[in-house]
């Protein structure tokens, strides 16, 4: 929950809202089964939405997350007033425009200019209201000749651009959003961001729904996630995305418990003299367990188990980082950092530590190559020996492979 | 309550405006389908109830012998209306289900918009009937009186429909079952036959088509359009006055279990 601070009114006040669903498998849906099967004797309901109590303060953009059957559309249904709360009370202050599909309710055989129309005044617009933003949308769209053209005949970018249009012309004093901001291409999704800051600039409150995480992260002033219909924090963007994915990630990892980035050696026959072998490697955190992914900013560890069939004087052990989509990233090697392991025998861990992982999302692989201390022998050679996913905390995805120790000034 | 259809006016125009653009906009022939239809429907069952059945029509108003034709086209023309509305109001609401679950606005606008294009296909049908008459100088100021006995038929058959339609978007059986019911209604209405054949009939019949309201609408506008006799004022006015009850109270029933259309289609 959030505190306001005194004088801030609110666009919407959710006060321990529920919604319960009838189970659709057992509705009496005719009338010859309500005659022949009588009322449905217990009714099986399950709340999609559960005490939640939320204040969404005029002029804020207000993030809604959380896994798909979370409770989020049900609660943006209920804030456009589409369905009404089993329990609880929500308020809102001024007109609601809910967008839960663009271009919802177009018809075919109509143009585009008697679209607008048409759509204005189902979300509620007053005729002459629709008529001075009409131009406005139509430039907005970018639609130009073809606006005086029917809408089955659009391309469906064109039809989304025109639904987004009129939708974010109408004015509304609150916005509601599902998952509709990835619409048109590169040039037009920046349009609508400008056009939703501007929106905001001008008092007007946005209430969206989106897994595009670091598209909220960067549009949103307040974020509130919904678990299983319930509410399980709400507040900063970073924090909640934060608090959000270490859940994801914790879930992902309970749910697939062999996910774990380890493998074993599987005997297969390997380049090298094999006087040393690689015998499993696995990715660990800071403790040595076993962990299924990597994160960005947190140190982790790869972990080598070897066997070293006769003493060998200062192996090298070089470890390769590819990117799935193919490039090598790095390659690291403890002669590199001058760590000198001695002379190696039997059963040894070999532990390689990533401080702060620098590697951005997406999955990387492992090859190991072990040298003798000239660098000229190869002992062993494992390619592929491990493969491993790297997450993000912050919904930040970044471009490229690694986030590089950086300090910007200005002089 | 009833202010709301005042100020969402706009909402039902534009619905209005949405059919009346798209009822016929794929076909050639476009709106004069709307009087080719019934105009169609007007020839087969002159031809077989005048010829075949020997249905005689009462005396036109203007003392000139009869039209069975003329006769027969007053009252499909009222019984359009009713039938036309409640078969539209329910599919009307069933279509309009997908957009009733993404965005709010009342559920009544959409079925109230279809219903006023229907009006106008009725106006048509009501302007062939007036040429009819003129052709067959049957002229009387009672004509006036059509207008609100029609006006009445509309309020009670939207009223009759409202309820219709709400009840079909729970159970989708209503649909079909008010399909049969308005077969067998049809002849349970003098449009095919003077309401004078069934006195003197099976006692029972002769009640139903009687107690039949729609009959009573029928009839004000038998005597109005084709006998040119006035009805009562205070029938005209019970005629208005009860369409217009009828449709409050379907009104008012429809916002009560419309609450939660969103969730019902």
């Amino acid at each position: 929950m959030t505190i306001q601070p005194v004088g801030t009114s609110l666009a919407v006040d959710i006060q321990h809202v529920g919604k319960r669903f009838k189970r659709h498998t057992d509705r009496r849906n005719s009338i010859k089964e309500r005659l022949v099967r009588g009322r449905a004797r217990k009714p099986e309901d399950f709340w999609a939405v559960r005490d939640v109590t939320l204040q969404i303060p005029k002029g804020s953009v207000y993030g809604l997350i959380g896994h798909n059957g979370s409770g989020k559309s049900t609660l943006l249904k209920m804030i456009g007033g589409i369905y009404r709360p089993t329990e609880g009370s929500i308020t809102t202050d001024g007109r609601v425009a809910a967008l839960i599909e663009l271009g919802a309710g177009f018809h075919p055989d109509m143009t585009g200019r008697e679209n607008i129309n048409l759509n204005g005044s189902i979300l509620g617009l007053p005729r002459k209201d629709i008529q001075a933003v009409t131009e406005e949308i139509v430039e907005f769209s970018g639609l130009g000749d073809f606006i005086n053209d029917p809408v089955k005949h659009y391309s469906s970018g064109m039809y989304v651009r025109l639904g987004f249009s009129v939708a974010v012309h109408m004015k509304p004093d609150v916005l509601v959003v599902d998952e509709v901001l990835a619409v048109g291409d590169e040039e037009f999704q920046r349009k609508c961001f400008d056009h939703l800051y501007a929106l905001r600039r001008s008092g007007r409150t946005i209430i969206v729904v989106s897994h595009g995480l670091g598209q909220l992260e960067a549009l949103c002033d307040e974020i509130a996630w919904l678990e299983h219909g319930e509410l399980q924090t709400a507040g900063a963007p970073t924090e909640t995305i934060a608090a959000y994915l270490k859940r994801v990630n914790s879930d992902e990892a309970a749910r697939n418990p062999q996910i774990e980035a380890v493998r074993d050696d599987d005997g297969d026959p390997r380049a090298g003299d094999q006087s040393i072998r690689v015998r499993s490697a696995r990715i660990v955190d800071l403790e040595g367990k076993a962990i299924g992914h990597a994160e960005t900013g947190t140190t982790f560890q790869i972990s080598l188990e070897i066997t070293a069939r006769e003493p060998v004087l200062g192996p090298n052990v070089r470890i390769a980082l590819q990117h799935e989509s193919g490039p090598l990233v790095t390659m690291v090697s403890n002669h590199r950092v001058e760590t000198d392991f001695g002379i190696v025998e039997g059963d040894r861990t070999i532990t390689v530590a990533l401080t702060d992982n620098p590697l951005l999302p997406g999955r990387y692989r492992v090859h190991v190559d072990v040298f003798d201390f000239s660098g000229s022998k190869l002992l062993d050679s494992w390619n592929d020996a491990v493969e491993f996913p790297v997450r993000s905390q912050t919904g930040e995805i970044g471009q490229g492979f690694v986030q590089l120790p950086v300090q910007f000034s200005i002089t | 309550m009833l202010t709301d259809l005042y100020t969402r006016r706009a909402l039902i125009f534009a619905f209005a405006n949405r059919d009346f653009a798209t009822r016929y906009r794929s076909s050639i022939l476009g709106w004069s389908w709307s009087l080719i239809q019934p105009l169609a429907t007007l020839i087969i069952f002159a031809a077989v109830f005048s010829l075949v059945f020997r249905i005689k029509a009462p005396e036109l108003g203007n003392g000139e012998g009869s039209s069975y034709a003329a006769f027969l086209f007053t009252g499909l023309v009222t019984w359009n209306l009713f039938s036309g509305l409640l078969t539209l109001s329910m599919t009307q609401l069933k279509s309009s289900g997908e957009l009733l679950k993404k965005v709010q606005f009342p559920a009544w606008a959409p079925v109230l918009g279809a219903s006023l294009v229907q009006m106008i296909q009725v106006l048509l049908e009501l302007g062939v009937l007036v040429i009819m008459f003129l052709f067959l100088r049957n002229i009387s100021w009672t004509w006036i009186l059509a207008l609100p006995i029609l006006v009445g038929m509309a309020l009670f058959a939207q009223g009759v429909g409202l309820v219709l339609s709400i009840i079909n978007a729970r159970f989708g059986d209503v649909m079909y079952i008010v399909a049969v019911a308005l077969g067998a209604l049809y002849f349970l209405t003098p449009v095919l036959y003077p309401i004078s054949m069934v006195d003197g009939q099976n006692e029972l019949l002769s009640w139903v088509v009687k107690l039949n309201p729609v009959s009573w609408y029928v009839e004000g506008m038998h005597d109005a359009m084709y006998s040119l006799v006035a009805p009562p004022a205070l029938v005209v006015i019970g005629l208005l006055v009860g369409g217009f009850l009828t449709f409050w109270a379907g009104f008012w029933i429809f916002n009560r279990w419309s609450e939660d259309i969103g969730e019902m289609l």
